[in-house]
């Protein structure tokens, strides 16, 4: 018996571990695919000696050496043992220059396994959540905690006591809205709480998801999966405008749109019938912006297609990451090697993204002044102009070389513009025709022509933001040889892969435009009804769980971006289903999630290290006791913005530039602009700053804002000496040091501590404060951990 | 302060096993779920980033300064000698060479001609090494080095192939092999990062941060550049308002107030905070002490060709570097733009690669020379190498110049079990390709890997599914011909 190796007379909560019978995929399918799949998996191309173990068919034939590799219910027999335990470096699995080796215990595991029959069992993910009613435990009603404490339970454990009024407070608020509370709000809070505790609670749950900020908050958990960033990466790196998709989600979360609708006008607004509303039309547009926060290469000498299939690329991992959980990029090369999908399905997938042209949509926008920007697109335009005289010579020599071939690929526009006689040529043609190529890659040029554009869009009252466009002719797609585009190989058209749920075909499907033709083949609005349909197994998991993880600092499935084979089990699985289901059944409302989880009391709990947890669980994942969580890099500086006093509350509009250390611009190929913004514009929120993804802000990167370059579903958590050097030193927030010391100065140190933390000083505390001066003092309460941790 | 933590820890530490009544050594459940696949198997989460670790394998080296030659230096006018390319100048190159390839700017490859080297070849050292003109002092101390000329990347673009050479992948968003290299064995170094990054040239390198980038690795890892102008480190000096005494003063309340929020709360992270503050400040005097080379002597200053002492140059740089290197710190990379000698007005072979070579020439074999006399260069590894070559074709433009080529180009590697006086390589009579096998970049990284005793199998994260290395998913074999 195996489980001898437990045998040792200590914790009794073990004995209930002992208890349990072994589980395939708890037990035996990680050591499989850890260590046989990559080689005996789904992927054919990789498969050695005709032996696939993810499959029990497989297991079970015949492979190349004439023998099946297992024989149920007869250990000794199978080759598969035989092979593990060999002492001979040749035979032994896995072979050692993989680097594997097998413990005596797993080989152990895989031994019983096949003794009591080699049972497969589909992966947990694939399978749709049960519907299992939350466990009876006496005095307790919330069903998260009913889950939750019946685990606890198991291990003879109980929750932590709740946390105290205002840590509570300051908790839900930064959780809900980024920001922490006013005092004013605590003080009523903590009132209202010695009345009534649930009461007050509750109302300020409600209050807090009704605020417009709450959208800000959440829609930067939802910018960070978008790669949402302000420039278009890459050595260029030239600034691009997007914010109205960034906007868009943020109003999107504060309307609670159902996440349903939220999945589909984000994949496919452009393919949903035209509404009679014209501002729901262009808002359906705008949100298609999610798959235009792909990079974009403008170095010179590159092949546009190759970065073109990149983005693609992308999309495709994106899609598979955010929504599904699965590691589809895997399959681009190959199948994937763990789990089911191949390669072929992979660019079934890539054809539905595989049919937009990428155009910029122009949005009119009310809220843009035109005055005081006349002048500078003056100054701007006589730049551009002066660098083109200065280069009229380079010009010349190209224009004489232009062939009738390149006449004939240029748009008309410009082939317009070259059959021109050059002294008829407008301003603009002669700009254009300078851009065609001596322009194009020369940096300093695309910088000034970027500028003078943007200014000129700007006074138009013009605003512009990415979008897709479906094609009328749609692209071919085929699989590429090892994910090589210069390699195509067999033709595919677009289709979901086999191991999910089934999309129904155009066939079975009534389109929403009464002339579509029956044969259309499926597209993305097919692909994005299908991920929120009610028979996928996987986005209501996903997306409850990477909600749950903002809360806890890590999801029920620990693994929250691979919710395939090669991921964590859920520490909860029946709570894990319970909350998807919830999902679905309140018609997708994240706001009515959120609410389930903060008025639980294993949200509400003390965050306080137990000693008892701290020998069984030190990590907390049986969750008896709340998480601190250092702040995310956007809501540090909110917060200390907050506690100065200086924070704008303005929502919305062009991203923004906060003062930056000098020379920071400078290590990018290009030097970019950043024009430091005045007046209110220096202190709006830290979402709001310009992101150029080569030159990130140094305060947000600092403390690991994600540079958007691909999907971010988790946040690192580091812990630097260089954020130490940046909440000392950096200019921005010694400035709001001193905004914070004039309040120490006029309020008292409690009032400034409170603003930092939340609670009032203990008089230990007090002491090592008031031995400072204030400015000293003022900066010590901004470089608190507390200051920066959601406790 | 460390060691009031210290205790502190030790303290807490005691407490839970006398409280809890279990010997060292018992289960955790932690583990368990580890074992059952819910919790990720993790090392302790408190311990340091930074803190050295064992490499997997006793190590040659424990230290790399790579000086990367950003823009693609022309093997063909400095180390690959080749006359028969110079007999045929002007002709078109064989198809047989250029067929299936792909180039940079393709349009207008087919135009190019053979262009044979610009430049005057000499045989140095021991082993009569061809070196061109252009590199008078490198040829001075060729026998220290292992010239690889059949170097092999995938990627023809500048930034991609500078992430390339870096990450192993043209992917933006993937750890460096700085990031790889300090996240695997730490830093010995506990007032300067374990990674640092130095840049000189007429502008930053293509490809920017992303270059000295931790990717899915912890920032701590990341490359940090130290500035030649200003504050080395950003936001490395104490506001101008502030006092050194009450900067400290500030440093130490924030130390005691965390502290006792550590006793309160139980969080190990806490004390990491702490921690990150003492190196903080550490390193507010540690990184001006680093850049003040006023100790150094004439004669050092001499032998780099440093003119003036503050001066941001290349020379400054590679003296830097070895000062780095006498303080610990792991892996240091310096930049030099611009190597983009494509033929333009400002980017020629005549005039604008002798000048580039002459700024880097010096400095590189004086670094080799100075860390040899300190008794250095046998625990460091420098490299010398740009993120790819040059054509055998020159290109059509205003004067001379080549394309990007990625099939065969040059670097050089000295110290660290590096063989002095190798010659590793030969390409065919044109220079287009390798005769007999590449060193291509993923066997550059497993050997540079190899020699700080960490295998490249081993040194994983797992991001998305895949086992990320800095070798990539293929093959990667030891440049044993390199290595003495």
């Amino acid at each position: 018996m195996f489980r001898v190796f437990w045998a040792l007379p200590i914790l009794s909560l073990l004995t209930w571990q002992m208890a349990r019978s072994q589980e395939f995929k708890r037990d035996v399918l990680p050591i499989l695919s850890e260590n046989c799949f990559a080689c005996h998996g789904p992927d054919e191309q990789a498969r050695q000696s005709g032996l696939r173990l993810d499959l029990s068919e497989g297991a079970l034939a015949t492979a190349d050496s004439g023998d099946a590799a297992i024989i149920p219910y007869h250990a000794e027999a199978s080759p598969l043992i035989e092979r593990i335990e060999s002492h001979d470096a040749d035979l032994r699995m896995p072979p050692p220059e993989s680097g594997k080796e097998l413990s005596a215990e797993q080989r152990q595991v895989l031994r019983q396994w096949i003794q009591s029959g080699a049972d497969y069992e589909l992966h947990w993910s694939f399978v749709p959540p049960r519907a299992v009613p939350p466990p009876m435990v006496e005095g307790v009603e919330h069903p998260i905690d009913r889950f939750v404490q019946a685990r606890l339970a198991q291990e003879g454990l109980s929750p932590a006591p709740l946390a105290s009024a205002a840590t509570l407070l300051r908790r839900v608020s930064l959780d809900l809205i980024g920001l922490p509370p006013t005092l004013a709000e605590i003080d009523a809070f903590e009132a209202a709480v010695a009345m009534d505790p649930e009461g007050a609670y509750s109302a300020a749950v409600d209050r807090l998801l009704s605020s417009p900020h709450y959208g800000e908050r959440w829609g930067r958990w939802w910018l960070d999966q978008a790669r949402y960033a302000d420039s278009n990466g890459y050595s260029i790196d030239a600034p691009r405008q997007i914010w109205k998709y960034r906007d868009w989600v943020v109003d999107a979360l504060n309307r609670d749109m159902p996440f349903d609708q939220f999945t589909v006008e984000q994949l496919a607004g452009d393919l949903l019938p035209e509404s009679s509303d014209p501002e729901q039309t262009v808002s359906q547009q705008i949100a298609t912006g999610f798959h235009r926060n792909t990079l974009l290469n403008q170095e010179g000498g590159i092949d546009v297609e190759q970065f073109r299939i990149d983005s693609v690329f992308d999309r495709v991992a994106t899609t598979g990451t955010v929504w599904l959980g699965l590691t589809i990029g895997c399959a681009q090369c190959h199948d994937h090697k763990f789990d089911p999908l191949t390669q072929k399905e992979y660019y079934q997938f890539f054809a539905f993204f595989n049919n937009q042209d990428e155009p910029t949509l122009e949005v009119n926008d009310p809220r843009q002044s035109r005055a005081d920007l006349k002048s500078e697109l003056k100054k701007a335009e006589i730049e551009v102009d002066e660098f083109i005289l200065a280069h009229a010579a380079k010009y010349d020599a190209w224009e004489q070389s232009v062939t009738a071939e390149l006449l004939e690929k240029l748009p008309s526009d410009l082939r317009e513009g070259l059959e021109t006689e050059r002294s008829q040529r407008t301003p603009q043609q002669v700009r254009d025709l300078f851009n065609i190529e001596v322009g194009k890659i020369d940096s300093r040029f695309q910088s000034l022509k970027q500028h003078f554009d943007k200014l000129g869009d700007q006074v138009a009252g013009v605003t512009k933001t990415l979008v897709l466009r479906e094609r009328e002719q749609p692209r071919m797609t085929s699989v590429f040889i090892k994910g090589d585009f210069t390699r195509p190989a067999e033709v595919v058209m677009p289709q979901t892969p086999a191991v999910l749920h089934r999309l129904r075909s155009s066939q079975d499907s009534p389109k929403d435009t009464a002339t579509s033709d029956i044969a259309d083949p499926l597209n993305r609005l097919d692909l994005a009804r299908w991920l929120v349909s009610s028979d996928n197994p996987l986005t209501a998991r996903v997306i409850v769980n990477r909600v749950w993880q903002v809360y806890f600092g890590r999801g029920i499935v620990e693994t929250e971006n691979d919710f395939g084979i090669l991921g964590t089990l859920p520490s909860h699985p029946a709570l894990l289903d319970w909350l998807a289901i919830e999902l679905q059944s309140h018609a997708w409302s994240l706001k009515e999630l959120h609410r389930l989880i903060v008025t639980s009391h294993t949200y509400r709990q003390s965050s306080q290290q137990r000693d008892d947890l701290l020998v069984v669980d030190p990590r907390n994942y049986l969750l008896g006791r709340q998480q601190r969580l250092r702040l995310e890099a956007e809501l540090i500086r909110d917060m200390a913005l907050s506690a100065a006093g200086l924070l704008s509350g303005q929502l919305g509009g062009p991203p923004v530039f906060p003062p930056i250390p000098a020379g920071v611009m400078d290590v990018g190929q290009i030097k970019r602009e950043w024009k430091t913004s005045q007046g209110s514009d220096r202190y709006r929120r830290g979402m709001y700053t310009f992101l150029y993804r080569a030159t990130p802000p140094p305060e947000l990167a600092v403390f690991d804002a994600p540079e958007g370059l691909s999907t971010c579903t988790r946040r690192l958590r580091s812990n630097t000496p260089l954020q130490a050097l940046t909440l000392l030193n950096d200019a921005g927030f010694f400035e709001f040091a001193t905004a914070l010391q004039a309040i120490i100065d006029r309020d008292g140190m409690e009032t400034a501590f409170r603003r930092c933390t939340g609670r009032r000083p203990r008089a230990d505390e007090l002491q090592v404060l008031d031995g400072l001066d204030s400015l000293s003092a003022a900066r010590v309460l901004l470089n608190l951990d507390e200051s920066l941790t959601r406790e | 302060m460390n060691r009031q933590l210290a205790a502190l820890q030790a303290n807490t530490r005691r407490h839970f096993f006398s409280r809890c009544g279990i010997g060292v050594g018992s289960m955790a459940l932690a583990s368990m779920l580890a074992k059952q696949g819910i919790a990720k198997p993790a090392g302790s989460h408190a311990e340091s980033p930074l803190a050295p670790k064992q490499p997997h394998v006793p190590p040659r080296a424990t230290n790399v300064i790579f000086l990367f030659m950003a823009g693609g230096p022309s093997q063909l006018e400095l180390f690959d000698y080749k006359p028969k390319l110079t007999e045929l100048n002007g002709q078109p190159i064989p198809e047989s060479y250029t067929a299936g390839k792909r180039f940079a700017f393709m349009d207008q490859v087919n135009q190019a001609n053979l262009l044979g080297s610009q430049r005057a070849f000499r045989r140095v050292g021991n082993q009569g090494v061809w070196v061109s003109d252009l590199l008078p002092h490198t040829a001075g101390v060729v026998d220290e080095l292992a010239i690889i000329k059949t170097c092999k990347t995938d990627l023809f673009n500048h930034a991609p192939a500078k992430l390339f050479m870096n990450a192993g992948t043209g992917q933006f968003g993937r750890p460096s092999m700085g990031a790889w290299v300090t996240y695997g064995l730490g830093s010995e170094c506990d007032n300067l990062p374990g990674f640092v990054v130095l840049q000189s040239g007429p502008r930053g390198p293509r490809g920017g941060g992303m270059l000295w980038g931790s990717g899915m690795l912890p920032t701590s890892y990341q490359g940090v550049p130290l500035r030649s102008q200003g504050d080395p480190i950003l936001n490395l000096s104490t506001p101008d308002d502030v006092d050194e005494g009450a900067q400290r003063r500030v440093v130490d309340a924030v130390g005691q107030l965390n502290l006792k929020h550590l006793v309160e709360t139980g969080d190990q992270e806490i004390a990491t905070r702490v921690n990150a503050y003492e190196m903080a400040y550490r390193m507010q005097s540690s990184a001006p002490e680093l850049m003040d080379t006023a100790g150094e002597s004439q004669e050092t200053l001499d032998l780099y060709g440093i003119k003036e002492a503050g001066e941001s140059s290349f020379a400054r740089n590679c003296l830097l570097a070895r000062r780095l290197v006498e303080r610990g710190v792991r892996f240091i990379q310096l930049y030099h733009t611009s190597w983009d000698h494509h033929g333009g007005p400002t980017e020629n072979l005549q005039t604008h690669l002798p000048e580039v070579c002459g700024e880097i020439d010096q400095p590189a074999a004086a670094l080799v020379r100075d860390l040899k006399r300190r008794g250095l260069l046998e625990n460091t590894i420098v490299i010398w190498g740009g993120e790819f070559g040059r054509t055998p074709m020159g290109e059509v433009r205003e004067s001379t110049g080549r394309n990007h080529h990625i099939d065969a180009f040059t670097m050089w590697f000295a110290g660290g079990g590096f063989k002095a006086g190798a010659v590793v390589g030969e390409t065919d009579e044109l220079g287009f390709g390798p005769v007999g096998k590449s060193a291509h970049v993923r066997d550059i990284h497993a050997t540079l890997l190899h020699q700080l005793g960490l295998d490249h199998q081993r040194l994983s994260v797992r991001f998305q599914g895949l086992d990320v290395r800095l070798t990539g998913v293929e093959e990667a074999h030891l440049i044993r011909e390199a290595l003495g």
